[in-house]
């Protein structure tokens, strides 16, 4: 029999576990859809023409923000940017999600954008991707094998690639439990309001009670593959008080591991100039935090 | 594959056929003859096809149709109530705020949404909430005036 394959079709699955099955149904060319912000302005653009779409956002579960005993949050995949920007349970180091999220674009975007669409994607200049590293966060994943966690510094491989295989959606974002005293901080540049970052730096940090780092995550956006975290820069700053040349001396081993490209945004040179300076700025911020004025 | 969809649009509700990757914009413009909403990059970028759906605004050209089944959808021609202008629409004209008009309703539909939560914004307030959408010629003060004007006028 001959049989007309129509072009694209079309579904609203209630749970993940039917998502993942009508993924794996049609194949490769099937897509899950969550904001729309991403994949259908590349469907627009003609680069990506789905032969399925499955919608995510029916499922229950995966637009719940959820702060569990243990004192991780758990953000579903289809939380929206501008409800993660808000997030009341995002506290102390995990703001650096929130501070990375109320960032995101404009105003309408961050109505449509999700959390798991943004990571999905991978855009090496997107918010996200280095602040869920400096924040240690978790990924968790569905697919036909079932579920499975991955942290964040594992999930983003490098240029719009992540750990996804094919058939898997990401489900939810887990952020491990941190003191109270903690902060995070996300430090953004950009030519214009609302555009992916030329370079960006998401912190979390901790200090002992002489005022030192006792503990800090540090990763770049936006110059290289995906973020980029140093540990020996993080290393030059634990036990310090932040002096300025603490932050001089983090810099330069954190520059030495960067490997930006020129594009519309800047060149690599600059971007390289501009990350020290950058994270100056964020701990010059971090200080108004810690002390607000009177 | 084409699919019967229902959509409320401005509070009416249409019956629309509709493919899987077809955009709410689309259906708006072609379909419905809802030409309020304006095509400008397809992108999500420009901001000239923003509508409110739920009352949030959203990219018309990044929704998918058949996705808005059930939502409320809100486009430049249902804004006004009962033929009178929203105090944005007005504050628009009494500021001369229109120069070739593509951005208008993009603009006036989020300055809308914008003014229902912040009825005291500063410039500043103004010209983040309105960082998302462009306008070539490029007439932002006179925009931007006549956010601050409705919103002096205690409307939205």
């Amino acid at each position: 029999m001959l049989t007309f394959m129509t072009k694209q079709d079309f579904h609203k699955p209630t749970t993940v576990e039917d998502a993942v099955t009508l993924l794996k149904e049609a194949g490769e060319d099937a897509r899950p859809i969550s904001g729309g912000a991403t994949l259908v302005a590349l469907m627009n653009a003609r680069l990506v023409q789905p032969s399925r779409l499955v919608s995510l956002s029916a499922i229950e579960e995966l637009t719940q923000c959820t702060h569990q005993p243990d004192g991780s949050v758990r953000i579903g995949a289809m939380r929206r940017h501008r409800q993660t920007a808000f997030e009341s349970d995002l506290k102390a180091a995990h703001q650096v999600v929130s501070g990375a999220a109320s960032q995101i674009a404009n105003p309408p975007v961050r109505n449509m954008g999700t959390i798991g669409g943004s990571i999905s994607f991978a855009d090496p200049a997107a918010d996200y991707p280095p602040s869920l590293v400096a924040a240690n966060a978790e990924i968790e994943i569905a697919g036909p094998e079932g579920r499975r966690c991955i942290p964040a510094e594992d999930f983003f491989l490098g240029w719009y690639e992540t750990a996804l295989e094919p058939g898997e959606i990401v489900t939810a974002v887990i952020l491990p439990p941190v003191p109270a005293s903690s902060i995070g901080q996300y430090e953004k540049l950009c030519r214009i309001a609302g555009d992916f970052a030329l370079a960006s730096i998401a912190m979390t940090i901790d200090f002992d009670a002489s005022n030192t780092v006792s503990t800090l995550r540090l990763a770049v956006g936006g110059c290289g593959g995906g973020p980029v975290r140093v540990e020996a820069a993080e290393d030059a700053l634990i036990g310090t008080k932040l002096e300025t040349d603490a932050i001089a001396a983090a810099a330069e081993l954190l520059v030495a591991e960067l490997d930006p490209v020129d594009d519309v945004r800047g060149s690599a040179e600059y971007r390289l100039k501009v990350v020290p300076r950058l994270l100056q700025r964020a701990f010059n911020n971090l200080i108004n935090i810690r002390e607000p004025a009177q | 594959m084409s699919q019967p969809v229902t959509l409320t649009v401005n509070g009416k509700a249409n019956e629309v056929s509709c493919g899987a990757t077809t955009t709410l914009l689309t259906v708006l413009r072609d379909t419905l003859a809802l030409t309020g909403s304006k095509r400008g990059c397809n992108q999500g970028v420009c901001g000239a096809c923003t509508v409110l759906v739920d009352g949030a605004p959203m990219r018309a050209c990044l929704t998918l149709a058949v996705n808005t089944e059930g939502q409320s959808i809100t486009t430049i021609e249902g804004l006004p109530e009962g033929g009178d202008l929203k105090p944005i629409q007005q504050a628009i004209i009494d500021s001369d705020a229109v120069q070739c008009g593509f951005c208008t309703s993009g603009m006036i539909l989020t300055a809308h949404e914008f003014l229902q939560r912040n009825s005291n914004p500063s410039i500043d307030d103004i010209r983040t909430a309105l960082s998302g959408n462009i306008c070539r010629c490029s007439g932002y003060r006179k925009i931007v005036d006549a956010v601050a004007l409705a919103a002096s006028r205690g409307g939205a």
